[in-house]
């Protein structure tokens, strides 16, 4: 009897989920064990044979010097990022819930660098740059727009950090305002009335009961900073010389330009692992803060 | 009933989902084309040429109007798209055009899956070299050579002439002290005298690899130098005519016109320069063309100069420009039918023997053709500079099946020279290290 209901049941929980589980299994489980298989070989990508070749390709990680100059890059683009665009948006948002005028005219504003492709951004930015800013600065004489940005390493690398934050602050300056909005106002006011000024409200009140909003914005900045991959090859192609070649690009040139499929996906896999890490140990961490108001 | 109407309507959607994905594994194989074989032929043909797109839609009309029961699609590729990329991806989706074309360096890996063309008619018309990196081990050919191209520096010729006072012949440039007086000679005239522009692709595919055509005259000798590169027992700072080469480049980035900002250059900025006679060379090759021509003030007097590697003219490549098959088209037999390969082959034949499919190639494309049949002289300047050098034999063999990132590596650490990041040695020491890696 007990079973017939155990089939039931199933049959219904089948019904709703199947569909999706079958998607989720055909689209998303099987290609990352054949990826985790491919690892394993040495396969270039078109071949119809390829051999078992073991450890190889990921004591191969280990020796790809470029490889970890890449991920360094991609760290130190990750932190600068993660902070600018959680700090302007933040501000955006703090200063959109104030009384000014106009409000929804400059959320909409602010969004919309979100709503274009990364890779048209990529070329409207690379335009800016390198002619219009370089027009500006041989036209005033202002030394530092006289050549093109994209043509120095160091200032290539900053180029790449200007136009993320510029594209995702507005986003995450939509769930703080959310956030905002949905701070108690009898809390505030009576913290005015016990003579708490903006500055004190804004940190014993308002910051801790933002800690939702800063988990889900930082692990959606992380999480984007380390996948960048449309805007890095719009905006410099990795150049000037590979000097802002991010590591999602290493890893697809890995595998589809040099044809080494089964090293790049190895190097794929340990990208995932980093980042799973990265990503869990954030929210973890913040998940503590969290505090009830 | 409800319940049940609910239950049929998943099972069917669950099912619709089940079969279709059974179809498409099971018929990747035998596409649509087989079963409609005996009335109607469709076969496509991947385009990694994007600048003849239009031209090359054209010729598939023509081609299935002459051809009834025929029908030929283009396919391009998207722009900055490798064409081994598109391919690759079409193989796994189990929809590989009948036709594609790859770059040279690509043809052996789709060893498995080329059909064999070493029957065909147009075999033995291919000029002197032009199918030998189309071969298999044993002899089998699998590309037909679609293009063939070549590079040095584009002169702009109403720059030079008033450089040189007369008539510029560019036989009299055979040194690179030649080339260094031309110079001299230009900037006299208040005109910049050269552009070395920074792309990867330029300097890594083209430029540097001049320096291994030049090694030896025998193409035998070039692939032993390149083998003995991946196995670390070259030592490129003692190779004189690699040095050579790059003393050359340090002539060139020494009265490069973008000297001060050395990366900010791009492609678009060359055919301006060049056209407008605002420089007198540029290092390019016969695709700059179309660009020029938007840009041109001379009525068409261009043509190219060899890269000097010595101050000996009897040097080989002082007199030589690089010319290669850089296109090739294979024909796929796995997952197009019999019916398709025929079709396929036939628009193949056509290209060469079919008077409009030689108006394209020539006319219409501005293609040098890699066939001894096709008389037709090239309209453009460029085309017909690189037809004079071939005519003459004066020809190096262009570095064609170079490993496929090799480009994009050493076309970096050339960025980083041209800019003067790193000195020579540490150039040739990052060259020496890439090939190192190739094992």
């Amino acid at each position: 009897m007990s079973s017939q209901k155990f089939f039931d049941r199933l049959k219904v929980q089948l019904l709703f989920s199947g569909p999706t589980l079958f998607a989720f299994f055909t689209v998303v489980i099987l290609p990352f064990l054949y990826g985790i298989y491919l690892t394993f070989t040495n396969w270039d990508g078109v071949s119809t044979s390829h051999s078992f070749v073991g450890m190889k390709n990921y004591l191969a990680v280990l020796d790809d010097a470029a490889f970890w100059t890449s991920l360094y890059k991609t760290m130190k683009y990750v932190l600068l990022t993660v902070i600018l665009i959680n700090v302007v948006g933040f501000f955006l948002a703090y200063m959109l819930t104030t009384e000014i005028r106009a409000k929804n005219l400059f959320r909409a504003g602010f969004f919309t660098p979100n709503l274009i492709g990364g890779i048209i951004l990529g070329f409207l930015w690379q335009f800016i740059f390198s002619n219009v800013l370089v027009y500006i600065g041989e036209h005033f004489k202002i030394g530092i727009f006289s050549s093109s940005w994209l043509a120095d390493p160091d200032k290539a690398f900053w180029t790449l950090v200007i136009v993320t934050t510029w594209q995702y602050s507005g986003y995450m300056m939509v769930i703080y305002i959310a956030g905002l909005m949905n701070i108690p106002k009898e809390l505030l006011e009576a913290a005015s009335i016990d003579g708490a000024n903006a500055f004190v409200r804004l940190r014993k009140i308002i910051l801790p009961l933002m800690v939702p909003s800063f988990i889900v914005c930082v692990f959606l900045s992380l999480q984007r900073g380390f996948m960048v991959y449309d805007l890095n090859i719009a905006l410099t192609n990795g150049g000037p010389y590979k000097s802002t070649q991010l590591v999602s690009m290493y890893v697809y040139q890995k595998a589809f330009l040099s044809q080494k499929y089964g090293a790049g996906q190895a190097e794929a896999f340990v990208l995932f692992l980093i980042v799973a890490i990265v990503t869990l140990i954030q929210v973890y961490v913040s998940k503590k803060r969290e505090v009830e108001a | 009933m409800r319940k049940l109407k609910m239950m049929s309507a998943a099972v069917l959607s669950l099912s619709l989902l089940l079969s279709g994905c059974g179809n498409s594994t099971k018929e990747g194989q035998s596409s649509d084309g087989k079963k409609t074989a005996s009335s109607e032929v469709k076969i496509t043909l991947l385009n990694s040429k994007g600048e003849i797109q239009a031209q090359l839609e054209e010729a598939a009309k023509e081609f299935s109007k002459e051809n009834p029961g025929t029908t030929l699609e283009v396919i391009p590729a998207a722009a900055g798209q490798s064409p081994f990329e598109k391919v690759s991806s079409m193989y796994a989706a189990g929809n590989a055009p009948t036709i594609s074309m790859v770059d040279p360096g690509d043809v052996k890996k789709f060893a498995d899956k080329a059909l064999d063309l070493s029957n065909e008619k147009w075999v033995k018309d291919a000029i002197d070299g032009s199918l030998d990196d189309a071969k298999t081990e044993d002899g089998k050919i699998l590309a037909f050579p679609f293009a063939v191209e070549g590079y040095g520096l584009i002169y702009n010729k109403a720059v030079l002439d008033k450089a040189v006072g007369g008539n510029f012949d560019p036989a009299s440039i055979k040194t690179r002290k030649d080339l260094a007086e031309l110079i001299k000679k230009i900037q006299k005239t208040g005109v910049a005298s050269n552009l070395q522009s920074p792309m990867d692709w330029s300097l890594g595919a083209h430029y540097l690899t001049i320096g291994y055509s030049v090694q030896s005259n025998k193409f035998e000798e070039v692939e032993a130098f390149l083998t003995n590169l991946k196995e670390g027992k070259e030592d490129l700072t003692k190779n004189e005519k690699l040095n050579g080469l790059l003393d050359t480049f340090d002539l060139l980035k020494e009265n490069n016109v973008n000297k001060k900002d050395p990366m900010s250059g791009t492609y678009e900025q060359g055919p301006e320069l060049l056209g407008k006679g605002k420089v007198g060379l540029w290092f390019m090759g016969n695709w700059a063309w179309p660009q020029i021509k938007g840009f041109d003030t001379t009525n068409g007097n261009y043509g190219f100069l060899p890269v000097p590697i010595s101050d000996n003219p009897d040097d080989y490549g002082n007199s030589q420009i690089s010319v290669g098959v850089t296109k090739r088209l294979i024909i796929d037999k796995e997952q197009n039918s019999p019916e398709q390969q025929t079709a396929a082959k036939k628009f193949l034949e056509w290209l060469v023997y079919n008077e409009k499919g030689q108006d394209f190639l020539v006319n219409k494309a501005n293609i040098i053709p890699a066939f001894k049949n096709i008389t037709l002289e090239p309209q453009d300047p460029l085309a017909k500079s690189i037809k004079a050098y071939m005519n003459n034999n004066k020809t190096l063999r262009s570095m064609v099946t170079l490993p496929p990132d090799h480009w994009s590596q050493v076309g970096a650490f050339m960025q980083q020279y041209l800019d003067n990041k790193i000195d020579r040695k540490q150039l040739l020491k990052q060259i020496e290290g890439y090939w190192k890696s190739q094992q």
